[in-house]
């Protein structure tokens, strides 16, 4: 105890003005180092003590802007830039609507940057190790003494001038401040490790339960397990037990007009090619063709396929027979089979069927051309030569 | 009784020195609860249990177990929402507008007040979440990175009521816990048992009163009060607005923010009286909190019932001058439709009864207050009730209409509220001390310098 | 007593001279209006009577707000608002030229446009000219009662320092609050709202009685501080006194914003027709600019003028914001009135007829303001609050 560094010299008052004029009388004199402790505020004191005014409202000032700033660029970014959507007629960037939550940021950094910059930029708090706690000094501050330090530190400082000081003034007590011990840091003690590594464990080990076990307890399944009907999914709504359902009897899928006429019977009569050749007719008629006809029937409608030797063979379409055909009737084939060619009703639509049959006609006429077909194409031809 | 106007109003009665006043503030601090302790505390437990488990039952069987469907979607829970939103908006006043009023008759309740705030908050913060039916995926309301650039919208009243809520929360939050440090400084230093100071010394932060300290902390103060009062006006008038932005008749009417804000600070004040009767009885702070406070109280609840009145006759009269018929209907609904009942409670309880207090006699009679405020806390609950339920179960569409009726699940989870505050309150009164210590020590008696030439800030 | 720190001077007799001025000026310019463009003079002139309502009774407003509210710091300068509030019962014969010119102003006193309007028809019973009379009298009658009342209980406890005086007046007080919102909320709608006929909203009462508060503070701040710097009121006086003023403006200033954007916000985000009209009317071509200059004025420049502790109390700024809100309150009620003016549907018209009005209102006020203060002490000396409101200090 006798070896104590001595931090201040103290000195407590029971009156409010003794105090204020404690505190002029000192700042007067030049000392720095020094300070009031008071249980509350009293009136004129930072005056007494020569304090220049608080410079916290620059702090408020600075992060409330800040936090309208952030409010404002933050949903100028959501909103009109991110995905904007229109919303009740109001344009992207409807400032009527963010003024609200523009202010309640601007308050909310406000506020918080002021308490913390105050609490621990400020002040330095926490700090829970300053000479002046528990001593005597303190505890008749807190409750209702008011009391004047200056610290040893303090270029003016002189022990006994200051003690005489404080008794002209009016000082009911002085007392002695010292710097307390240094206490090993208490970090390195085995039982503050202990305490440290089994409070680890119990957050690090409740943490992970309560996040990974605790919060999957049902019927909390955050949406893993959604109510809904997901592909390949059974399902008891049904009695057959399938989620999955054919559609309707009698659905037609779009582009695929119903086609009345099923089996053997020859509407021939009935139907015809609303296409004309014409160029772009006839080149979805051969791409159709190429991709759906060809790997039986052959590039050229021939029946030379690489099925040609298989039994039944897939026969050419240039036999007087196909030639003979109607439009209506190869029409009726390719949308109902015949033998053992299937229906490709599904896999062409009418109107790409009505394109094919317009090019096998081609393929059909240039395998038996006449005369005058050969006469009008040797004209085409000499006409390209001389130019 | 004549009062002198010349004499300035001592704030504490009875000359009580800064020591004595400690004590009695921390007294119930240090002692042991006695049984009427535990007999409160067992009633308000047992209306947050039967809360809890009304709660319980909503989670695992789904809000239909609640009254709310078509057209009243929006039922209890709203109103339940509101009407504590209202209640914590006194605490604020108190504490901060008063503080900027420099009215010196703040300083006895306002602790107590912020502390009704902070809880009252807590109380309404339950009703948003549970209201959405799973409330476990809340988190999923708020802004988080995602890669379908999925957003809140925050052109929504709704949103904004969360932005408002948990910023007034916060800030009341920071401003109640600044005013604390002091005391827990005060209860440190006072302290003997060494559990009690520990935890004593990390709140206060190491708290050591010194001067250099008190003139910042001085200027925060003022900061946050003068924050907080523009925040509790927004709060509440952006509650308003869940209801005023939409094109209900009988919710959309411009009056609508300033309406909410004043009857959410006259059912705040009500309640702030209610508790504070009990309070000042239980703890034997008479003469801090005194007469004079309550009737100063009371007669702010005169005027913002007055306000409120006021509100109902514009109302009135602009839904006539309007010539709109469904807003001229919503008014003849509300007053003899299916609801009058409701309404005329609510009529009743907030514009006529609180006429009781222009008397000075009844004003300073503390049965006869605590009869008129608990009546007026009924009547904005109403108030809130008529405005929400009225309007939905008998909007554009007639064919759409209907008669709401709550289940006891409802009015469980109402009660359960309830004791929720009451519950808290009530540990309050034995955790920490109900009047703020260093704020009454000064506006004590000879507690500042007689000459001071003032701190000019 | 403190009140050998009071001594009564007389205000310079040129104070006088420029009111009478500034009155004849303008009321020679106006007459000369009323013959060059009647229909413009009427709105212009009803801008100016709007003025002197929220100035006079906003006064009586704020006298009534003192004694409820047992405010101290305001004890001193209450005298400056009993003689600022001293227009209301002239406000009598300031309506006259509106009440004979009801046609001219509102649709619904036009027979031959009622009939032929469902909407109007049905509000009759209200807007009809007839009651519309009887309303304005009997309003500025029941302002003045209070008034003059309150005002005369106050000068007669100049001379015996009676406490039941104050009693009463508190008493009357509490009684005029409520009576004045009322009053005040219909005044608006009677004069203002009615002039877009099938517009309304419940809070344009509420609108009109900031800027009704702001005026008056303004008006109280423009005369207390020169007056105390050249030391007609009392030595005692400091600038920690003038804090109130300027706290209160800022407090205003931030109410009449958030009445303001209220209102606008909840009728942008319905978008209902039958509302939006009103500020549809506001935003055709140079309205705009007065609408946008609105906030400016009325909102963001006095904020920043006034936002710091030091300024408040500044006498130079608050001389200044005082002017200023003055002007800021009349800009509003142009902004509310003069867009209904037919020929203005689609923008702003610039007329001198505009500039003249006001001007005569000054005059009037100044004229009024000197009356009173010839042979009444300007500040309550016998109050039994004056002491406590001297002693003051933050």
């Amino acid at each position: 105890m006798n070896n104590k560094k001595l931090f201040a010299v103290s000195a407590l008052f029971d009156d409010p003005n003794k105090i204020i004029e404690a505190a002029s009388k000192i700042s007067e004199s030049g000392y720095t180092k020094y300070d009031v402790n008071t249980p509350y505020p009293i009136h004129g004191m930072d005056k007494a003590m020569k304090l220049k005014p608080s410079n916290l409202g620059f702090v408020t000032l600075f992060f409330g802007l800040s936090g309208t700033a952030i409010a404002l660029l933050f949903m100028y970014w959501t909103m009109s830039v991110d995905y904007p959507m229109v919303i009740g007629g109001k344009p992207f960037f409807a400032l009527p609507a963010f003024i609200p939550v523009t202010f309640e940021l601007t308050v909310l950094l406000a506020t918080l940057s002021t308490v913390i910059g105050m609490l621990a930029f400020f002040f330095k708090l926490p700090a829970n190790s300053h000479p002046l706690h528990d001593t005597d000094y303190m505890q008749n501050v807190s409750k209702d003494k008011y009391g004047i330090f200056v610290e040893s530190a303090d270029p003016l400082f002189d022990e006994n001038k200051l003690r005489n000081l404080f008794k002209d003034l009016g000082a009911i007590k002085t007392e002695d401040i010292f710097i307390p011990e240094k206490e090993i840091f208490p970090v390195f003690q085995p039982k503050f490790l202990i305490l440290l590594f089994i409070t680890a464990l119990v957050v690090s080990g409740g943490t992970y339960f309560t996040l990974n076990k605790l919060m999957y307890t049902l019927p909390f399944n955050w949406m893993m397990d959604q109510g809904k009907l997901n592909p390949q999914k059974g399902s008891v709504l049904f009695a057959d037990g399938f989620g999955m359902r054919k559609p309707v009897e009698g659905t037609v899928a779009r582009g695929f007009i119903p086609y009345p006429y099923k089996g053997e019977l020859n509407p021939s009569q009935t139907l015809s090619n609303p296409l004309l050749p014409t160029k772009a007719v006839l080149e979805l008629g051969k791409k159709k063709f190429l991709t759906f006809c060809s790997p039986c029937h052959g590039n050229f409608a021939d029946g030379d396929s690489r099925l040609h030797g298989q039994f039944p063979n897939p026969p050419t379409l240039h036999s007087e027979r196909a030639r003979n055909f109607s439009d209506g009737m190869i029409f009726h084939i390719i949308t109902n089979g015949q033998n053992v060619m299937p229906s490709y009703a599904s896999q062409v639509t009418s109107e790409e069927r009505w394109a094919i049959i317009n090019y096998v006609r081609v393929l059909q006429r240039s395998k038996n051309a006449s005369d005058s077909d050969l006469l009008l194409s040797k004209e085409e031809s000499s006409k390209n030569v001389a130019k | 009784m004549n009062v002198d106007y010349s004499r300035e109003l001592p704030t504490i009665e009875g000359r009580l020195s800064l020591a004595e006043i400690e004590r009695l503030v921390a007294t119930p601090l240090e002692s042991k609860p006695d049984k009427k302790f535990y007999i409160a505390l067992s009633i308000t437990g047992t209306f947050l249990l039967i809360g809890a488990i009304c709660l319980a039952i909503s989670f695992y069987y789904g809000t239909g177990m609640w009254g709310n469907n078509q057209p009243v979607g929006w039922a209890f829970p709203i109103v339940n929402f509101v009407f504590w939103v209202g209640i914590g908006h006194a605490g604020t006043l108190i504490s901060a507008i008063l503080f900027l009023l420099r009215q010196k008759w703040r300083t006895g309740i306002a602790r107590f007040a912020e502390a009704m705030t902070i809880f009252a908050v807590m109380c309404a913060g339950i009703f948003p979440i549970i209201h959405t039916g799973r409330p476990w995926l809340a988190g999923y309301l708020t802004p988080y990175p995602n890669q379908h650039s999925l957003w809140v919208n925050f052109t929504s009243p709704l949103v904004w009521d969360v932005f408002a809520v948990s910023t007034y929360f916060t800030v009341s939050l920071v401003f109640w816990y600044v005013g604390l440090i002091p005391d827990f400084a005060t209860m440190r230093d006072r302290t003997v048992s060494k559990l009690r100071k520990t935890i004593y010394s990390i709140f206060s932060l190491g708290w050591r009163h010194s001067n250099r300290h008190w003139q910042h902390y001085e200027k925060a103060y003022m900061l946050l009060a003068g924050f907080a009062t523009p925040l509790v006006l927004s709060v509440h008038t952006i509650v308003s607005f869940d209801f005023a932005v939409s094109i209900m008749p009988g919710w959309h009417t411009t009056i609508f923010p300033p309406y909410f804000v004043a009857g959410a600070i006259f059912s705040g004040f009500a309640m702030v009286v209610t508790v504070l009767i009990f309070v000042r009885k239980i703890f034997d702070l008479q003469h801090i909190i005194t007469i004079n406070h309550l009737e100063k109280m009371n007669k702010v609840i005169i005027a913002t019932s007055m306000m409120v009145g006021y509100a109902y006759a514009m109302e009135f009269f602009i839904a006539w001058y309007s010539g709109v018929p469904a807003e001229q209907f919503v008014f003849i609904n509300r007053a003899f439709g299916p609801y009058a009942w409701a309404y005329w409670i609510m009529v009743s309880c907030n514009v006529i009864f609180p006429q009781f207090f222009w008397f000075r006699k009844i004003r300073r009679s503390v049965p006869i207050m605590l009869v008129i405020v608990i009546l007026v806390n009924v009547g904005m609950w109403f108030e809130r009730f008529v405005i929400t339920v009225t309007s939905l179960s008998r909007d554009f569409l007639p064919s759409s209409w209907a008669y709401y009726k709550p289940t006891m699940y409802d009015a469980g989870i109402l009660l359960g509220s309830f004791g929720l505050f009451f519950t808290l309150v009530i540990l309050f009164t034995k955790a920490l001390p109900v009047v703020s210590i260093s704020e009454i020590k000064a506006v004590a008696d000879g507690a500042q310098p007689v000459h001071h030439g003032g701190s000019h800030e | 007593m403190s009140q050998n720190k009071y001594l009564k001077k007389e205000l310079p007799a040129s104070l006088n001279r420029i009111g009478w001025m500034l009155l004849i000026i303008g009321a020679a310019l106006g007459l000369l209006g009323f013959y060059v463009d009647h229909s413009r003079a009427v709105f212009s002139y009803l801008v100016a009577y709007m003025f002197l309502v929220s100035l006079g009774v906003g006064s009586v407003f704020l006298l009534a707000l003192e004694y409820v509210a047992g405010a101290d710091w305001s004890v001193p300068f209450r005298r400056i608002i009993e003689f600022t509030g001293f227009i209301t019962p002239f406000l009598l014969i300031l309506a006259i030229p509106l009440l004979f010119n009801l046609e001219e102003l509102f649709q619904w006193a036009q027979p031959q446009i009622v009939a032929k309007d469902e909407i109007l028809t049905g509000k009759s019973p209200y807007l009809n000219t007839e009651f519309f009379i009887i309303r304005v009298i009997v309003f500025i009658l029941i302002w003045s009662a209070f008034y003059f009342l309150m005002s005369r209980n106050s000068l007669k406890q100049d001379l015996n320092g009676d406490q039941k005086l104050t009693r009463i007046n508190i008493k009357l007080s509490a009684i005029f609050i409520p009576l004045f919102a009322l009053t005040i909320s219909f005044t608006s709608f009677d004069w203002m709202m009615s002039l877009e006929p099938h517009w309304f909203s419940t809070i344009f009462g509420v609108y009109f009685f900031s800027g009704t508060v702001i005026a008056a503070l303004a008006g109280a701040t423009i005369f207390a501080i020169p007056l105390k710097e050249k030391g007609y009121l009392h030595s005692d006086l400091n600038n920690e006194h003038l804090f109130s003023f300027g706290a209160l403006l800022f407090a205003f200033v931030n109410f009449w914003a958030y009445i303001a954007f209220s209102q606008y916000l909840l009728i942008w985000y319905a978008d209902l027709p039958e509302e939006t009209t009103w500020f549809l009317t506001r935003w055709q071509g140079s309205w705009a600019y007065f609408s946008i200059l609105l906030i400016v004025i009325h909102f963001l420049v006095p904020y920043i003028i006034l936002l710091s502790q030091p300024a408040k109390m500044n006498p130079k700024r608050l001389k200044f914001s005082a002017v200023w809100l003055l002007f800021a309150h009349l800009f509003d009620l142009f902004w509310l009135i003069m867009p209904s003016v037919q020929s203005m549907e689609h923008g702003y018209i610039f007329s001198w007829i505009d500039l003249v009005f006001p001007i005569a209102a000054v005059g009037i006020v100044i004229i009024l303001f000197t009356l009173k203060a010839k042979n009444n002490n300007l500040i309550p000396v016998g109050d039994p609050k004056l002491q406590k409101g001297l002693n003051f200090h933050l």
